[in-house]
């Protein structure tokens, strides 16, 4: 072992708790990263398996390239391919069951029982396979049998256009390994009626001949039916894995925060580690080391400790995912009604990022200061030190950091999404940067404050935080990014839930509303036929009824959904909010001819524009829509999503079937009543929930409500650098002023004075970084909305008042915090010992 | 030929008005095995002398020569080899390092030159041998006395068999019988094993354990006595005539 490493590691054990409380710096970050990372692509796969899983064990199945089902007329055509052996079309659909059953998902798939036993394995385990002619009679899995606790002849109900349909199960499959929903198998015909979709099939599955060449096999199916048709497997790229992929973008750069306010907590540990270790360097200088050998000490050190502490991240990340991964799972059962296991994954990327990153940044933290022990002559670090000397202002970098700031206010004022996030970048690196010249203006000020409270300590807690400029300035910058960040997301969160609060007045703002029981419009929601809406319309005390309906499309490869509406209906009861020019009497255009409404989200992201011609891929084959105007509603804000008319929704998309429905009542009718009216008749329709207008916004209001214990908790987190950034300036500071603690205590200043002058620096450092917290959490929180308003989902701009408070609140009670330790250690101090303190 | 020797060696801090002249022209000669004390009031310039002699400071003027080789002209890297190799350094303050035990400490020298580790630890714990510490080779420096721990940089500045040791006020942190001890020590050093010890004190009693004495004051040598008999006294005597006591 060279003598630098041996050094390095007996420096590192030698002060156990300063090792611990940076090493903590570099878990947090690492775990971070490696935990929540860990998580997503777990998540992001069980969508993709649960969509996959549709497909079946097939050895092709071809879906409607816009999603939606389609005319079996291409049954004919497969069939006719060299090597195909069997073809069979099916129908499926994830459908939410009642509240009071056993399963809360299921996936309805039609079958044609004569041809489907030649493209499917079936394991008859009990009773028989379906018949063709078969009405009422079901065939599902032995496992999903005695979840639904029936057997055979026993019968259970499933949600249908026509409400509640109770099912005789006819005949039992051996139990295997199913991915996503337990599947429930009925005749073709029985599917299509259950699902308002008559005539129409959503697949049509294949086997080929033993031996055939698949990949040629596919490669003649997929040109003889065309691009209309998506061969090989049902598509994964929904918007939901989108967002969830902003996500997982969102959460690596906070990862990277936190481990960039680990490495000002390890630049500011490095440079004490040199000051205190002056005589050291000096003696080794003297007796031979080479300046390398010096700069080896530190960097080996930084190694070391960046080992540890990403070692001790990874597993603490690990435990991080894993936790995490079983939350969604929890949360996909409960909440989104998907049967789903998520199970977190830790990539070789990830592994490497994670490494890279906490090692990195740790040996970065330490560069600076290692160069600078490295440049120390021998004669400089003998010279006796009796206290920590002043350090001197670096101008160049304060005059650098000035500029930034300068610069950054007509960069955010440009309002090119280029330029504010350059403002925002140039907002948070200028506050680091002057952050040394302000330390002594703001510390002094902020010690009048004190002087009442502490009048003989304040001045020494000012003198103390401002004669290292450079160190306070370290802390306050490790403050200032983690508070910008608390403050930059309070403001973010306020603007969104006010942007929700207006989409959800503006789009489901009438009297009555019946939601899908999956707030997600496709999500497991069978819908209703016409009805049950003229039901609804029949209703006494009801007025003028409108109804959403869905089916999903590509446009230039991309999948969004389309929504059909009535317009003329539809602004009796709802409104959109309008953005890019739209006007609300654009609404009126869908009436005529192929025009589209497309949302802001669809928008920004494929840089649409009123007036363009947008080329939907629909199972009826390629349309031509006109966008007439930009709106969001409320449900559909986050997703790419389009309007059409209902009757183009039919004529192009096969679609009939209402997934939502909102009424008025009627002038002067009793709201209780007619709800009372409208809950009697929904008893068959358990995918539906009845709101009135009150109740759904209490309800989406507590709904977020509950989520705030969460985010706020999120929010602790992003906070928690603070508090360790403090504790390890506080425990450096009092353990370099030892002999000046030991010499005050002499000249008879009290124990209380001394522990009241550490709670003082800690009060007067969390308050210098509050202020620079503040100022770049507003840069930070308006470049997010302004972020956040490019991409489509528009939101209205709040000034962060919530933020500022919680990070003023957090800020103060870390400081406190972080004082307990080192304002007792010092206080504790024996005199005698502390003034021969080396 | 003289182990040390300088010639007209002048150091000048700060320029202009605020220039003070720290070492004024010293001419200085130092044999192998000898052993030299300098004496004088605070500020005189013993130090600046030890530490221009010892590389870890430039001239303003004049030249330094270690065994014939001018150190005044040498690189940083050239200087640093010449401190590992040839001189042995011994502080006031003791100088280990807190997280070395008494042998790693002794054996850095060694170390930092690339020895293998255990010829330099065989040879560190001979040395603290030598220098009366064999009971107590594994222990840290917060273990050790300060008298034991001015050993152990005793044993630092012998281990890699030096021509020449510097000591800077070695018993300045000591009580008597401790810096009685190291002077011992260091006398056993030059008359022992043969090295030229050139040490900076403020002490009668221990500067009489020297065979030279130099004084100094404003910056140049005002007395250089060589001593032998009743050395205290002759020391004593010595101070009177240089106007220091």
């Amino acid at each position: 072992m060279s003598v630098s490493s041996k050094l390095a590691w007996r420096y590192l054990i030698g002060r156990p708790g300063r090792t611990a409380l940076t090493t903590l710096a570099i878990v947090f970050g690492v775990s971070l990263i490696f935990g929540l990372n860990g998580m997503l692509p777990g998540i992001i796969q069980t969508f993709q398996r649960a969509m996959l899983a549709s497909a079946g064990q097939v050895d092709l199945a071809v879906t409607s390239s816009s999603g939606g089902t389609f005319e079996p007329g291409i049954v004919d055509r497969v069939a006719r391919i060299d090597g195909v052996a069997a073809v069979s079309p099916s129908i499926r659909r994830s459908v939410s069951m009642p509240s009071d059953s056993a399963l809360s998902n299921i996936t309805l798939v039609g079958i044609e029982p004569r041809t489907a036993v030649r493209v499917h394995d079936f394991s008859l385990e009990s009773g028989r396979m379906l018949n063709a002619g078969d009405t009422g009679d079901v065939v599902l899995g032995a496992d999903t049998a005695s979840d639904l606790e029936v057997g055979i002849g026993g019968s259970f109900a499933i949600p249908t256009v026509s409400g509640l349909r109770q099912m005789t199960v006819v005949g039992l499959l051996t139990a295997g390994a199913t991915v996503g929903n337990p599947e429930v198998y009925v005749t073709l015909p029985d599917a299509q009626r259950m699902l308002g979709a008559q005539g129409r099939v959503s697949a049509v599955e294949a086997r080929f001949v033993p031996g055939a060449d698949r990949a040629r096999v596919e490669a003649v199916v997929r040109r003889e039916l065309g691009s209309d048709y998506t061969v090989g497997g049902l598509s994964n790229e929904s918007s939901l894995l989108a967002t969830l992929k902003v996500g997982q973008f969102a959460i690596s750069m906070f990862g990277i925060f936190a481990l960039v306010m680990g490495g000002f907590i390890i630049l500011n540990t490095f440079r004490t580690l040199v000051s205190e270790r002056r005589h050291d360097i000096g003696m080794l200088r003297a007796i031979g080391a080479e300046r390398r050998t010096i700069l080896g000490i530190f960097l080996i050190q930084s190694l070391l400790q960046g080992v540890l502490g990403t070692g001790i991240g990874i597993l603490t990340g690990y435990g991080i995912g894993v936790a995490a991964a079983a939350g969604y799972e929890y949360m996909f059962r409960e909440i989104l009604h998907m049967d789903a296991q998520v199970t977190a994954q830790f990539g070789p990327g990830l592994w490497a990022t994670a490494i890279l990153l906490g090692i990195g940044i740790t040996v970065l933290g330490a560069v600076l200061p290692a160069r600078q022990a490295a440049r120390i002559t021998p004669l400089e670090a003998l010279r006796p030190q009796i206290a920590e000397v002043v350090e001197r202002e670096r101008s160049m970098w304060v005059s650098v950091g000035w500029v930034m700031l300068v610069v950054c206010v007509p960069l955010m004022l440009l309002r090119q999404p280029w330029s504010v996030g350059l403002g925002a970048v140039f907002a948070l690196s200028g506050l680091v940067m002057i952050a040394p010249a302000l330390i002594k203006p703001l510390a002094e000020g902020m010690s009048r404050i004190i002087t009442p409270v502490a009048p003989a300590t304040a001045d020494l807690a000012s003198s103390n935080v401002v004669r290292q400029p450079g160190r306070a300035a370290a802390t306050a910058s490790a403050i200032l990014v983690s508070l910008a960040v608390v403050i930059a997301l309070v403001g973010v969160l306020t603007s969104t839930f006010a942007g929700f609060y207006e989409y959800l007045d503006q789009s489901l703002g009438s009297d009555f509303i019946l939601l899908p029981a999956g707030l997600i419009l496709g999500g497991g929601n069978v819908g209703v036929d016409q009805n049950l809406v003229d039901r609804v319309a029949a209703t006494r005390g009801v007025g003028p009824v409108a109804t959403l309906r869905l089916g999903s499309s590509r446009v230039n490869g991309a999948q969004l959904q389309v929504v059909g509406i009535d317009p003329k209906e539809y602004p009796k009861v709802a409104s959109f909010t309008y953005s890019g020019g739209t006007r609300s009497t654009d609404l009126g255009r869908l009436g005529e001819g192929r025009t589209v409404l497309v949302n802001g989200i669809y928008a920004a992201q494929n840089a649409v524009a009123i007036g363009d011609r947008l080329t939907f891929e629909t199972p009826s084959g390629r349309r031509y829509y006109e966008v007439a105007g930009i709106a969001s509603d409320y449900l559909n804000a986050k997703l790419s999503t389009v309007y059409i008319s209902q009757d183009n929704l039919a004529e192009d998309f096969g679609v009939r079937t209402n997934v939502l429905v909102l009424a008025n009542a009627e002038p002067g009718a009793a709201i209780p009543t007619v709800k009372a009216g409208l809950a009697r008749m929904l008893r068959d329709y358990p995918q539906f929930v009845l709101y009135d207008s009150v109740s759904f916004k209490k309800s989406q209001v507590d709904l977020i409500n509950s989520e705030m214990p969460f985010l706020y908790g999120l929010l602790g987190i992003f906070a928690l650098p603070t508090l360790l950034a403090l504790l390890n300036t506080l425990a450096i500071s009092v353990l370099a002023r030892t002999r000046e603690i030991g010499m005050l205590r002499a000249v008879g200043t009290t124990r209380r004075q001394i522990r009241w002058m550490v709670v003082a620096e800690a009060l007067l450092l969390g308050a210098v970084g509050i202020v620079f917290g503040v100022a770049g959490g507003i840069a930070l929180g308006w470049a997010l909305v302004y972020a956040m308003n490019s991409t489509g989902f528009v939101v209205p701009y709040y000034f962060p008042w919530g933020g500022i408070v919680t990070a003023v609140i957090a800020g103060f009670a870390f400081a406190l915090l972080a004082s307990v330790v080192p304002a007792r250690t010092a206080a504790k101090l024996d005199v005698v010992t502390a003034l021969h303190w080396e | 030929m003289a182990i040390v020797e300088t010639k007209g060696l002048t150091k000048v801090y700060g320029s202009g008005d605020t220039a003070v002249t720290a070492l004024d022209s010293v001419d200085l000669s130092v044999e192998p095995g000898e052993f030299v004390a300098i004496m004088g009031p605070s500020g005189c310039g013993k130090s600046t002398l030890l530490n221009l002699i010892g590389g870890l400071d430039r001239p303003t003027a004049g030249s330094v020569s270690i065994d014939g080789t001018d150190v005044s002209t040498m690189s940083d890297d050239h200087l640093t080899e010449l401190r590992r190799r040839r001189i042995g350094f011994v502080f006031q303050f003791f100088n280990l390092i807190p997280v070395l035990n008494a042998a790693e400490n002794a054996g850095l020298p060694l170390t930092l030159d690339g020895a293998k580790p255990a010829d330099a630890d065989r040879r560190a714990r001979d040395w603290l041998m030598r220098v009366g510490l064999e009971g107590r080779t594994g222990s840290r420096p917060d273990q050790l006395s300060g008298g034991q721990q001015q050993r152990v940089a005793v044993a630092r500045a012998l281990v890699a068999e030096p021509a020449l040791m510097l000591c800077d006020e070695p018993t300045g942190n000591l009580d008597s019988k401790s810096s009685s001890e190291i002077a011992e020590l260091l006398r056993q050093a030059s008359a022992e094993w043969g090295r030229a010890i050139v040490m900076v004190t403020h002490d009668v009693g221990i500067a009489s354990h020297a065979d030279r004495i130099v004084f100094m004051k404003d910056g140049g040598i005002v007395d250089d006595v060589k001593l032998d008999g009743n050395r205290v006294e002759q020391t004593r005597a010595a101070m009177e005539k240089a106007g220091l006591l």
